[in-house]
């Protein structure tokens, strides 16, 4: 699993490749942690290169997004593929974190 | 011979490392079976990795390392897995798993055995000395349901 980031229009754009599991929901976390630490405060997450993710990656995505919020900021997420956010919206996870079906409405929702 | 199960099973070690493995497994089951649609598989990769992950963070606590026992048994209407591990046994039929009602907060302590729930058709579970069975059914979409079990 890879994790790479890139600047747009002052959000900053996280995108996960491969699998987010039991194993590698850790690198995740610690990755954000830096973020966090970093003062990054928007923040997409990129799910189009996701093919699995577990409850592991979801309780990630959860604590990620609340400590965002503590300190002002907000993680929206875009491009699940339909597995994922088929598990973000039973799990109800869709009514307390944003998800776009794709990125560029994700960063437009940065814009309004 | 048309209507023949086919069983494809692997053991590996009750760690971590071992889960991207047991996704494999489902994965070139599901390969041979075109009933298979990517939801229905991905159901099946999620039942058995979030299975295998709590016999790997809870199963062998405080034990010696163990392994993990997968099969899956394709045959022409459900998909039978049955995941076999020698350590404390720990019963998710019996536990009353979150709904999706209890909202995203409540459920995220038990979020793994939600999803085992949401993503299987029927689940069993039985224990004995030879070792803990858990045993997880995917139907295949339109199939007819009858119990497998019997």
């Amino acid at each position: 699993m890879e994790l790479i980031s890139g600047q747009s229009n002052g959000v900053l754009v996280v995108t996960i490749q491969g699998s987010v599991d039991a194993l590698t929901a850790g690198q995740v976390q610690g990755y954000f942690d830096d973020l966090l630490e970093k003062g990054e405060r928007q923040i997409i997450l990129d799910l189009s290169q996701v093919d699995f993710m577990s409850s592991a990656g979801l309780r990630v995505i959860m604590t990620v997004s609340k400590n965002l919020r503590q300190d002002g900021g907000e993680l929206r997420l875009a491009a699940a593929q339909p597995p994922v956010e088929k598990m973000l919206k039973i799990s109800g996870f869709t009514t307390i974190l944003k998800s776009f079906a794709s990125l560029d409405a994700a960063l437009g929702s940065f814009q309004g | 011979m048309e209507g023949m199960a086919v069983k494809h099973q692997i053991t590996r070690s009750a760690e971590l490392q071992s889960l991207a493995g047991f996704r494999e497994l489902i994965d070139q089951a599901c390969d041979q079976e075109p009933a298979f649609d990517d939801q229905t598989r991905y159901d099946l990769k999620l039942a058995v990795d979030e299975a295998c992950s709590n016999i790997i963070l809870h199963g062998y606590a405080a034990m010696d390392p163990g392994s993990i026992i997968v099969s899956i048994e394709i045959g022409q209407d459900a998909a039978r897995v049955t995941i076999t591990d020698f350590g404390h046994p720990f019963e998710p039929v019996e536990i009353e798993p979150p709904t999706r009602e209890a909202g995203p907060e409540a459920i995220l302590d038990d979020l793994g055995l939600f999803f085992i729930h949401e993503s299987a058709d029927l689940i069993d579970y039985q224990s004995s000395p030879a070792g803990n069975c858990l045993y997880l059914v995917k139907y295949l979409p339109k199939a007819d349901h009858e119990n497998p079990f019997q």
